[in-house]
């Protein structure tokens, strides 16, 4: 682990990435790279694949995650892995989820090398569009570095409660946590193939790493505190009148489940014909309770989705996001996904060598379930 | 219209896996060992492919009980199934507290081709349980 210094030019700390990121794709160190950029509207930033140098307008830092770039990397390397170096710049939570999807079987990693950005949180898609401050988003959250309480006013519930904003399992790190971005920020090289990608680029030395060490430890030890806050606020949805109450306003779009990075299922059996019933059937179960809500299923749908991912959730919150009713999801797959996760002493991302607890067993465990 | 507690006879869906506990349950029915009807019996190729999807809507569609019987552990016909439904049914008991269900109501059992009797035991005792559970708050829901 090698910690360098990315001097920022013009206290602008978008374009000094964006021009290191240029210098890689014109190096052909990598043939292509996915990196968030915006698009000509500028109403949003989405991941884009580009090999061309000269096309390259990034902007890693936009507090903004409308889709999830590890469900991108997987559709990239699902049919084939890929034979040339792909560079791609994700959140931590992003590489969480793109750990699971590895372990998973559902991407491949051997040729990509993943550039971690520290997060800063992200905002809803709609506030992001339709920002309210003078400054940019991007500039917004940047000069939040410093007035921390600033951003909690606009980041996602996910993001507030987030489990680790410093990616991990990378190979290289753009640090801000513990640095004035708009000066230098950090370039942490974690590997080898880091080590390689960035070998001819013109990097400084650290000064002080005191700074940074405490800053990361600090906002860990933030990000924790809310979330044991909010899993304490919310735990109270119990039992099914609570349920119910709680997902009254799903209208089945399964959007939820289509955005989740986790819910890899190339066909979901909620979208299959399987629950297409006969009308005599339909019927038939009205008679059981005299009514019933159509469409049906969705309680069903949520609690089968909640047993199938909540293990390897990597709370990136995208579920809420996509909600078009606006249920707060988090709310519930939060507090559920830590005790299950507890349960199997299991934390999604954080190891790509420990297997997913559903495929692994020990002989003599959870004897209390079942018999000995 | 009240229901007495003593009229409750609760509906139990049971989940048999083709190689032991079905076999076993076939037992007790060619000894002509009694047991209680309550149990409706599907069978399966392992207990292990017995998804959460399956456990839920029997649940959801107003099943008292749930009962998944497999291989004594060691001797899954797929070496490792039975392992793989313990597990299960350890992440389903923490998702069934949210739904406001007692975990007694999912069962798992090893039972062996030749246990005919401990079959019919099982279901006695599991049916038993489940009476004292009463019936499944959520059959009477009708907006789920």
């Amino acid at each position: 682990m090698t910690d360098k210094i990315l001097m920022v030019k013009k206290g602008d700390p978008v374009t000094s990435v964006n021009n290191l990121l240029k210098e890689l794709l014109k190096s052909k160190k990598i043939q292509a790279l996915l990196v968030m950029q915006e698009v000509p509207s500028k109403a949003i930033s989405f991941p884009v694949l580009i090999s061309d140098p000269d096309k390259l307008n990034s902007n890693v830092f936009a507090p903004v995650l409308p889709v999830s770039t590890a469900s991108v990397i997987s559709k990239i390397t699902k049919i084939e892995r890929s034979f040339e170096l792909i560079g791609v710049v994700m959140r931590a939570c992003q590489i969480r989820a793109l750990v699971e999807l590895v372990k998973l079987n559902q991407a491949n990693i051997d040729n990509i090398v993943i550039i971690g950005v520290d997060c800063l949180g992200t905002f809803p898609v709609n506030v992001y569009s339709d920002f309210p401050e003078k400054e940019s988003p991007t500039q917004f959250i940047l000069n939040t570095i410093k007035k921390k309480n600033e951003r909690s006013n606009y980041i996602r519930t996910a993001c507030q409660t987030c489990k680790n904003p410093v990616p991990i399992n990378v190979d290289i790190i753009i640090g801000l946590y513990g640095l004035d971005p708009k000066k230098e920020l950090l370039i942490q090289i974690n590997s080898e193939k880091g080590q390689k990608l960035l070998e001819d680029i013109n990097l400084e030395a650290v000064k002080d790493a005191k700074n940074r060490e405490k800053a990361v430890k600090d906002i860990l030890e933030e990000k924790n505190q809310n979330r044991s806050d909010f899993i304490k606020e919310v735990g109270k949805i119990k039992g099914i009148d609570a349920l119910t109450k709680f997902f009254d306003k799903c209208i089945n779009c399964h959007n939820c489940m289509k955005i989740c990075p986790i819910c890899y299922c190339k066909e979901c059996l909620f979208d299959s014909s399987v629950f297409n019933l006969e009308a005599n059937k339909y019927i038939g179960k009205a008679e059981k309770k005299g009514l019933f809500k159509m469409p049906n299923d969705s309680l069903l749908f949520h609690t089968t989705r909640m047993n199938h991912m909540v293990v390897s959730c990597v709370g990136c919150g995208l579920c809420e996001q996509a909600c078009p009713s606006d249920i707060p999801l988090m709310e519930i797959i939060t507090p559920i996904g830590e005790n299950a996760q507890k349960i199997f002493g299991y934390s999604p991302g954080s190891d790509i060598e420990e297997k997913v607890p559903m495929v692994i067993y020990k002989e003599d465990e959870y004897q209390e379930v079942g018999e000995k | 219209m009240v229901i007495k507690m003593e009229e409750f006879e609760p509906k139990i869906v049971g989940f048999l896996c083709n190689w032991c506990s079905y076999a076993g349950a076939d037992l007790a029915g060619t000894s002509r060992i009694q047991y209680p009807p309550n149990v409706r019996v599907i069978k399966v190729m392992c207990s292990g492919s017995v998804d959460s999807i399956y456990i839920l809507r029997a649940l959801l569609e107003g099943a008292d009980g749930v009962f998944i019987g497999g291989c004594h552990p060691g001797d899954c016909h797929y070496l490792d199934g039975n392992y793989k439904a313990r597990r299960k049914a350890v992440l389903m008991n923490s998702i069934l507290d949210t739904l406001g269900l007692e975990k007694e109501r999912i069962w798992i059992r090893w039972v062996s081709a030749s246990e005919g009797q401990k079959f019919a035991d099982t279901m006695r005792e599991m049916t038993e349980a489940i009476k004292k559970l009463g019936p499944n708050p959520i059959a009477k829901h009708w907006n789920i």
